[in-house]
């Protein structure tokens, strides 16, 4: 026993000192590579997608801008997504970090694009080499090649706002779609003619469940967990209460803001009792009773054994889920848009005015350059290289992820994923009353799962909470703006010295001033509702 | 989007008015990379800061940059803005209202405004002190324009047609065209307080008109004025320059824009109405 122990801690140290060598060689053989070589250039690239087939693209384009340039050597990381935040943090400030980086608005600061990324304005708007050979973009500017030719708005990846650069070049889109079990549907119904409308799709549930019930077959028509059930009925929620905000949009622009949503909801315009949103409650209870036992409990992983074992026939997932459900999948799959409810609808279809339209769906998997890359210009090369039609196409063939340039071929098997583009505004639901409402939802969720599902006991156990929550959610917006507000006093302060000398008509003076005027008067609006709230 | 193929001319509008946007913000690229106004209108305040404080004999324009520095320099305590306060102060008491004396009034303001509670009557003199001072300066607009915002959603002694007259009093600096950006929020920002509190009128279509004619650098931004004045001269009844305003809208909104059906639906249904 004894000699056993001694045994086992000298193995332990033997590996412990095996791993610290070979880590040891690895940092010598990095710096070495480079010292030996001084005409050869090392760019390194860092994402958190680990989802299949997105390494071995990049890989693919990698080998092949290698093989264009023998003097340069491209070096992926995939960072896990649970460290990423702390990782990014540690590498900026390090001093080291990567060459390019994945960005993403919730996670990188202005302050952070400002101090650690090359602006990337100025390499945007000249041509791509790399689509000299393409006749129709050849003569584009790299960012019009984008089929979204990437229109700086306020929510992207990208662009920031506040600094008004573009800091991030993106690769690919994403949507939200069910996935199905070809053979289980076709069994169930004879043949798999995706379903276009809301009806359509709860006779596909329905059909499911029959075949289930006459065959003995343990298999459920919808893969659930709160994850699931959250992506597809935000999708048909957001159609139900469609022309709802015809009524309650009081800035009349037709674009239902967070911040309106809740704001009217504080003011009394709507509650979860007004019947366009009760319905929303009700089509979620109709499409639990199709979820396996106990779906509320569940999370998004169980729901995906679920699915590929065949114990469901279709799962609402993100497209980025696409490549690893088809590799893993021993059944043929195929997949559909969330079929919105109509107006034609005769029950839920009374505020729908059709299907939710997808065109603000803005690129991802954004990657910028940081500040201390030694080799910043073959970094921002390799990013023309990568978002070339070709090498994206080459991106979008090998991941099934959706191709962001213009004319990049869409594989078959994405074809399903394009974004619905004639479509329509969304309406408020409950997932559009921000985080802590979402919250609200998920934990409760699940008295709208199962026998006992009631959506009228949901309201009435639920409507204190979000009574509560509202305002509170106001309140932190109010704060995030004024720190926004008073932010931009300094910079433009540092504006103002700047460029008052040249004429301040249309400076970025004057255009950073007029967005502070805006954010502005969006805390005032939230602090006069809460006042005007409180006195009632 | 193979349905708005006509509509190839505007969206080269459109994308030359991106262009020029982008255009603007390379006129403020930095000449001097480690400059402090530089690093400052970069938000970054510490580095800013940092130099600002070495620069002792730096006089007035260091002491104002120091103190808008220091107003962010993280983290934000109370203590820093007493000081940049103190240099503000020492700034206007040695010549008043001279430019860099009227952008110290101005940042004074601001701290009032922002970052403690002072009465909002006190607010409001401050920025009215640096409008009667100069009202041709580019601080006095911008102080109108944050006026008229203070009086729209903070004077509650006053009733709704009193906050928007009261702020409409402002156009004359607020809306001037020294800052036509400034401007055009500031005629926005009017019919969007009256829409708030449900005045749905022609003053709020002249307002809205006013703003689309000064116009945004931003181009969404200015496609959107479309529709909104659209849906308010619905909403008042004047059926023709509602259609107008819908087809501009049409014809300007960029690709991503998600109301592009929903107005043409709303169009459509306005031109089957007037029939």
């Amino acid at each position: 026993m004894k000699r056993l122990s001694k045994l086992g801690r000298t193995l332990a140290i033997g590996i412990l000192a095996l791993l610290f060598i070979v880590a040891a060689v690895q940092v010598f053989q990095r710096g070495r590579e480079e010292a030996d070589d001084s005409d050869l250039e090392i760019i390194r690239f860092a994402h958190w997608q680990l989802e299949p087939g997105i390494r071995e693209a990049f890989d693919a384009i990698a080998k092949e801008y290698m093989a264009l340039h023998p003097q340069v050597r491209i070096k992926q990381l995939s960072i896990p997504g649970r460290v990423w935040k702390q990782w990014l943090r540690t590498q900026l400030v390090g001093g080291e970090p990567p060459d390019l980086i994945e960005v993403v608005n919730y996670e990188v600061s202005d302050e952070m694009l400002a101090r650690y990324f090359v602006p990337l304005t100025v390499p945007l708007e000249e041509k791509n080499p790399y689509n000299a050979d393409e006749p129709d973009l050849r003569d584009l500017s790299w960012r019009r090649s984008f089929s979204s030719e990437l229109i700086p708005e306020d929510s992207v990846h990208y662009y920031s706002a506040n600094l008004l650069e573009y800091y991030a070049v993106p690769n690919a889109m994403v949507t939200v779609r069910i996935f199905y079990n070809r053979d289980i549907v076709r069994a169930a119904l004879g043949e798999d003619r995706v379903p276009e409308t809301y009806q359509e799709f709860l006779h596909w549930c329905e059909a499911v469940n029959a075949y289930a019930e006459k065959t003995g077959q343990p298999i459920m028509a919808l893969a659930g967990s709160s994850y699931n059930a959250v992506q597809l009925t935000g999708m048909l929620t957001s159609t139900l209460t469609q022309k709802l905000v015809l009524d309650i949009d009081y800035s009349k622009d037709l674009n239902f803001t967070v911040q309106e949503t809740l704001i009217t909801y504080l003011l009394g315009d709507w509650s979860m009792r007004t019947p366009a949103l009760s319905r929303c409650f009700e089509i979620v209870e109709s499409i639990g009773r199709f979820m396996p036992p106990g779906w509320a409990q569940l999370n998004r992983d169980d729901a995906m054994l679920q699915f590929l074992q065949g114990k469901v026939a279709m799962i609402p997932t993100g497209t980025w889920d696409a490549a690893g459900i088809l590799q893993q999948a021993d059944f043929d799959v195929g997949a559909f848009r969330v079929p919105g409810v109509g107006p034609d609808d005769q029950y839920f279809g009374e505020w729908a005015m059709g299907p939710a339209s997808e065109a603000n769906i803005f690129a991802s998997m954004s990657f910028g350059v940081t500040r201390t890359s030694k080799h910043s210009e073959r970094a921002i090369d390799f990013l023309r290289f990568m978002t070339s039609r070709r090498s994206n196409t080459t991106f979008a063939e090998m991941s099934t992820w959706l191709p962001v340039i213009k004319g990049a071929t869409v594989p078959a098997v994405s074809k399903p994923f394009e974004p619905i583009e004639k479509g329509f505004i969304r309406g408020p639901s409950v997932r559009s009353l921000s985080v802590p409402a979402n919250d609200i939802f998920q934990q409760n969720i699940h008295m709208l799962s199962g026998r006992t599902a009631n959506a009228a006991a949901y309201i009435e156990h639920t409507e204190p909470l979000y009574k509560r929550a509202v305002p509170q959610e106001l309140t932190r917006m109010a704060k995030v703006y004024q720190a926004t507000t008073r932010q931009k006093d300094s910079v433009l302060a540092a504006l103002y010295q700047l460029e008052k000398d040249e004429g301040l008509a249309r400076s970025k003076f004057d255009i950073v001033a007029s967005k502070q005027l805006q954010v502005e008067a969006q805390r005032l609006q939230i602090l006069r509702s809460l006042e005007d709230h409180a006195k009632r | 989007m193979p349905v708005r193929h006509h509509h190839q001319l505007f969206k080269s509008c459109l994308i030359c008015a991106l262009t020029l946007l982008v255009g603007v913000t390379g006129r403020a690229q930095p000449a001097e990379e480690n400059d402090a106004w530089t690093l400052l209108s970069r938000f970054l305040y510490r580095d800013a800061a940092e130099i600002f404080e070495r620069d002792a004999g730096g006089g007035r324009l260091r002491d104002l940059g120091l103190a808008a520095a220091l107003l962010n320099d993280p983290p934000v305590i109370p203590s820093k803005i007493m000081r940049a306060e103190g240099l503000l102060q020492g700034v206007v008491k040695e010549s008043p209202t001279d430019d860099t004396g009227l952008y110290a009034q101005y940042l004074l303001a601001r701290i009032m405004q922002v970052h403690r509670e002072t009465p909002v009557k006190e607010v409001e003199a401050a920025y009215r002190k640096i409008i009667t001072a100069a009202p041709e300066s580019a601080s006095a607009q911008l102080a109108a324009a944050q006026l008229a915002l203070v009086i729209l959603y903070q004077r509650s002694d006053l009733d709704v047609s009193g906050r928007l007259a009261q702020a409409a009093d402002l156009a004359a600096v607020a809306g001037s065209d020294r800052l036509p950006d400034v401007a055009s929020s500031y005629f926005h920002q009017l019919a969007e307080a009256a829409l708030f509190y449900k005045v749905t009128d022609e003053q709020v279509l002249g307002w809205l008109e006013q703003a689309h004619a000064i116009g945004s650098s931003n181009p969404l931004y200015q496609s959107s004025f479309n529709l909104q004045l659209a849906e308010v001269a619905r909403a008042i009844g004047q059926r023709e320059k509602a259609l107008t305003y819908y087809e501009q809208f049409l014809l300007t909104a960029s690709s991503t824009d998600q109301r592009y059906y929903t107005a043409k639906a709303r169009m459509d249904e306005l031109k089957e109405e007037t029939r």
